[in-house]
């Protein structure tokens, strides 16, 4: 089992967005994504990736559409809406700056 | 940007279909299958790995749903839905709470409905905000017409030169209006009547912004010269139920006597700019010598009449208009003082220098009769919020009892995982549930108990009171807000209970018990139920005192078999040499009816809330630097004093050898006499008169015992009675007929003795003195009967509540009585026990509560009469109620106590 980070809620939200923002993913490849890019450090769980998509889905942020998948089944595809575009600018800037200001006091003290 | 809006109004209905989140997990679930068979698992523990990463499918659909925008309303309805089934499986107690609730909150919304129209809701015309109402400050030598409201500083009535030099100089507002009211008699298809009416400008009802009916209502070219306009327009209600709102429009009636064309009608609704006047009907201002023949105040700065109103330019402020108008006002007053008798410094300073315009603001219109319902009315709606906070403790005592029946079930919620959060929500949607249903009730019972109440104070006065028995949307707020209060209050009485529960101890319970907390807070509800109803007996007792004191106050004259009625043959269009004979006729004919003992008339009616005063030179008195000294003068007939039975102290009455061609004579009260004359016999032979009014002089030549005028909680005033056969002009009268006979046959008999005379004369307000006293009581009494009812219902509530804990703690100590029987302790120990428990409750609750109510009252001693607010009397009977509830609730427990068999006792438990 690869070693979980608990995530903080909006974290998951950003990295959800982040990652459908190139092309839209369905929930597993999502998930998938994120864990092999983080070099399994992040892995989300299951339980909470599905409710974090209708939260974001009920905000407007992203929509969902019925697709098919790479081996050709039905699945749910997620893609970002304008507000979701704007939504995710506006909370990596809100990270940078939250990080950098995290890194600074670690640096000088 | 609209699909977006779109597809959350629809998620909020709709959310996500089960079925597409089942889809969208099963189809995750088999892609983590088909990676897991690529690393090389076997196909089986390739599921059970993917099931176990993925963790529990029901616990994820169940947090997609709670992310369901429309997910707390859900929780909530499902919250409503638990509480309906629990009030159903109790609908004994359910029944019991809302009924109470229902009562307190129907009373609430209907008290301040009343206190709403009274002193918050806007006059309905257009744009009220923008009116202003003008008054001033300053002297106003002349006569002044009333109907009170004023306050020093604050005259409101302006003459008519005035309000029209205010109305064509201003710049600052976009209309000025006035009006005055007066009593006119009616003739409409040969009945003639009295009623109200509004003497107003031409341009009344375009300022107002007053939409008609029928017909048109008046225009400013309908106020051109004096007598030129009679045109008559018709209030929405008089044209309802007088004219069963025929088409009028260009038709004629009589107007005392006079021939007026009906113009038009006004929009239901409408009464006046002046709250609290109900006219009947509205007549030009330029037809004022028609409605109050023996007065010309059209062409007389001096003549103060009109009450007058004002609508501010857009753009215009308050300070901008009062500024403006000061200036304005100012420099027309200036120009009339030149032509004032005075001319010393002192006057000018008076009229001029001390004077000032206050533009106040008008939205809720100007009105004498709110200062005199305000009081009334905070009183009451003090007493319904009292009964709303025993209703609340009442509520608050049954769900306790019921919650502690429920301390399993909220154990087991809370064991099975509920939070307090979730236990909290649903004691308050309970709650709120059983507020609702209250409210709803008791908004249906206000308007049926606004009606009522509004005919009870009402009485028959003319025109009723300018109340509705309609809610407006501030009633409806002000029901909602506090049905929401006490809800909160009530349900979350019992959390105390349930907030930090030790689980195992609540499951050990065997329900029925809530333990000593809640046996503590059941004794503090009924504490103050307790105090709640000795203060409203102690309201109620001290109202029914004033009442009593107010009927058996002795005026000075006897009041039994004593009947009044107006008469004014100017309203039946008699010219004003007619008037006097006429009235003649009527006291000769009335004087020879059977059983008649006595009869009489005055301009200035007895204890009917007015008078009419001015101030007189009195010969050999000089009166000191500054005096102002006003005494009452009413004309009366030369029977009057006999028939009302003031008795005389010096000299003689009246008699039929004074007539308008003998010397003038005039008689006085003793208070006259003293102030002018030291004593009685002194006055006599003296000579009274009104300054500046030529052949005013009389000679003195009675004295007569001081008796009540204007009202029976008024003191006697100076007074000087002066004939009207010797008056310089006719009046209305008010006849007093003294008869042996029971009233009703007397009252036939008198209306039939006018109509006989001329069956125009209309007969008004024909009534024994006894109903007028009564009459002007009305509000003293709605007051009392009100506390009396409510400290019934109250005393009750809280001996239901008494009799609930005594029973309670009876049981529970059944035990410890038997135990101290089976010691040898006497029955009348026992019961001792329970007395000394229901002593000290209530007596405690009683000890506090006095000296509150000493303060309470203390507020409204303004409207109590000859009773001090701690007349032990009234405190006396309140804990006499008191006490006797306390000993019948006490009285079952302690029997069932002392009837206790101790070996029975001992075994149960």
């Amino acid at each position: 089992m690869p070693p979980s980070s608990d995530l903080l809620q909006g974290t998951l939200d950003m990295l959800i967005l982040k990652t459908i923002a190139i092309e839209p993913e369905h929930g597993w490849a999502i998930a998938q994504r994120i864990q092999q890019v983080s070099n399994d450090v992040l892995s989300i769980g299951q339980g909470s990736l599905y409710p974090a998509l209708h939260r974001l889905e009920y905000k407007g942020w992203i929509r969902a559409q019925w697709g098919a998948s790479e081996n050709n089944r039905r699945a749910r595809f997620y893609s970002l809406t304008a507000a979701g575009r704007r939504q995710l600018n506006a909370e990596l800037e809100n990270w940078d700056r939250l990080t950098g200001a995290v890194n600074l006091v670690l640096a000088r003290i | 940007m609209i699909s977006d809006l779109w597809s959350r109004v629809k998620f909020f209905f709709t959310g996500k279909r089960r079925r597409e989140v089942d889809e969208e997990i099963a189809f995750h679930l088999e892609r983590q299958v088909e990676t897991n068979v690529a690393a090389g698992m076997a196909a089986a523990e390739a599921r059970r790995q993917a099931m176990i990463a993925f963790g529990s499918r029901e616990r994820a659909r169940e947090a997609c749903r709670e992310e369901r925008p429309s997910w707390g309303v859900e929780s909530l309805w499902r919250d409503v839905r638990y509480g309906i089934r629990g009030l159903l499986r109790n609908p004994g107690f359910a029944t019991v709470a809302v009924l109470t609730l229902a009562l307190a909150i129907g009373l609430n919304t209907t008290i301040f409905s009343l206190l709403d129209q009274a002193l918050m809701r806007a006059l309905p015309v257009a744009n009220p905000e923008q009116l202003v109402v003008l008054s001033f400050a300053g002297d106003h030598p002349g006569h002044t017409h009333s109907d009170g409201g004023n306050s020093p500083g604050h005259a409101h009535e302006f003459s008519y030169p005035m309000v029209r030099d205010l109305r064509d100089r201003n710049t600052v507002l976009s209309g000025l209006i006035a009006a005055a009211s007066a009593e006119v008699g009616v003739t409409w298809n040969n009945h003639a009547e009295s009623v109200g009416a509004e003497m107003v400008t031409g341009n009344y009802f375009q300022v107002l912004g007053v939409q008609s009916a029928a017909g048109r209502l008046f225009v400013a070219s309908d106020e051109t010269a004096p007598g030129a306009n009679p045109l008559a327009v018709l209030s929405f209600d008089y044209w309802k139920t007088h004219l069963a709102e025929a088409p009028v429009e260009g038709k004629t009636l009589l107007v005392n006597g006079a021939p007026f064309t009906i113009t038009g009608v006004t929009a239901p609704g409408f009464h006046s700019m002046v709250w609290g006047r109900t006219p009947e009907i509205f007549v030009p201002i330029t037809e004022q010598k028609v409605v109050e023949p023996a007065w010309d105040y059209l062409n007389d700065h001096q003549s103060y009449w009109l009450d007058v109103v004002g609508r501010v330019r857009d753009g215009v402020t308050p300070a901008q208009a009062s500024a403006s108008l000061n200036g304005l006002w100012l420099s027309l007053r200036m120009a009339e003082f030149t032509s004032l008798h005075d001319q010393s410094s002192k006057a000018r300073k008076d009229f001029i220098a001390a004077a000032h315009l206050n533009v106040d603001a008008g939205a809720k219109g100007f009105s004498p009769l709110r200062g005199d319902v305000e009081m009334p009315l905070t009183i009451m709606m003090a007493m319904v919020l009292l009964v709303i906070a025993m209703a609340v403790v009442n509520v608050a005592s049954l769900l306790l009892v019921r919650a502690a029946g429920r301390a399993q079930e909220f154990a087991v919620r809370y064991a099975l995982g509920a939070t307090s959060g979730q236990v909290l929500r649903q004691l308050l949607a309970e709650g709120l549930l059983l507020g609702g249903c209250g409210a709803a009730i008791g908004l249906l019972l206000a308007p049926e108990a606004l009606r009522l109440l509004i005919r009870r104070m009402s009485g028959d006065s003319p025109g009723g009171l300018p109340f509705t028995p309609t809610l407006d949307w501030r009633v409806l707020a002000f029901t909602l807000g506090i049905t929401v209060l006490a809800s909160l209050v009530f349900s979350l009485a019992p959390m105390a209970q349930f907030q930090n529960p030790r689980l195992a101890e609540a499951m050990k319970e065997r329900g029925g018990s809530g333990g000593g907390r809640s046996l503590q807070f059941r004794r503090s509800c009924v504490a103050l139920q307790i105090g709640f109803t000795l203060l409203l007996l102690v309201g109620a007792g001290l109202f029914v005192r004033t009442i009593e004191n107010l009927r058996s106050v002795d005026p000075g004259f006897a009041t039994d078999h004593l009947l009044e009625f107006g008469l004014d043959p100017e309203m039946a269009g008699y010219g004003a040499t007619q008037v006097a004979p006429v009235e003649q006729r009527a006291l000769d004919a009335i004087a020879a009816l059977p059983g008649v003992r006595g009869v009489g008339a005055t301009n200035d009616s007895d204890l009917a809330g007015n008078g009419i005063q001015g101030d007189v030179n009195a010969s050999g008195y000089t009166p000191k630097p500054d005096e102002d000294f006003d005494v009452e003068l009413p004309w009366v007939s030369s029977g009057y004093l006999q028939a009302l039975g003031v008795p005389l102290v010096a000299g003689r009455y009246f008699n039929p050898g004074d007539t308008a061609t003998s010397q003038k004579v005039a008689v006085v009260n003793e208070k006259f006499a003293q102030h002018y004359y030291g004593n009685a016999r002194g006055a006599l032979g003296h000579v009274v008169s009104r300054p500046n009014k030529t052949g005013t002089e009389a000679t003195i030549v009675g004295v007569v015992r001081d008796v009540k005028h204007e009202s029976v909680r008024d003191p006697a005033m100076p007074t000087c009675y002066t004939l009207i056969a010797q008056a310089p002009k006719p009046a209305g009268l008010t006849f007093y007929v003294r008869t042996w006979q029971p009233p009703d046959t007397a009252t036939n008999s008198i209306r039939a003795t006018i109509a006989n005379i001329d069956n125009k004369l209309i007969v008004g307000k024909l009534r024994t003195l006894t109903e007028e006293i009564d009459e002007n009581l009305t509000a003293e009494r709605a007051i009392a009967t009100l506390a009396m009812v409510f400290g019934g219902l109250a005393a009750v509530l809280a001996g239901i509540g008494l009799y609930g804990i005594l029973a309670y703690s009876t049981a529970q100590r059944t035990r410890e009585i038997g135990i101290r029987m089976a010691l040898g302790a006497q029955r009348g120990m026992v019961v001792r026990l329970i007395v000394r428990e229901t002593m000290l409750l209530a007596g405690g609750a009683v000890v506090v509560t006095i000296p509150l109510a000493m303060l309470a009252t203390q507020a409204v001693r303004s409207q109590l009469f000859g009773v001090s607010i701690a007349d032990p009397m009234v405190y006396g009977a309140g804990i006499v109620v008191i006490c006797l509830v306390a000993g019948l609730a006490g009285f079952v427990p302690a029997r069932r106590a002392a009837t206790v068999d101790p070996a029975r006792a001992l075994r149960t438990d």
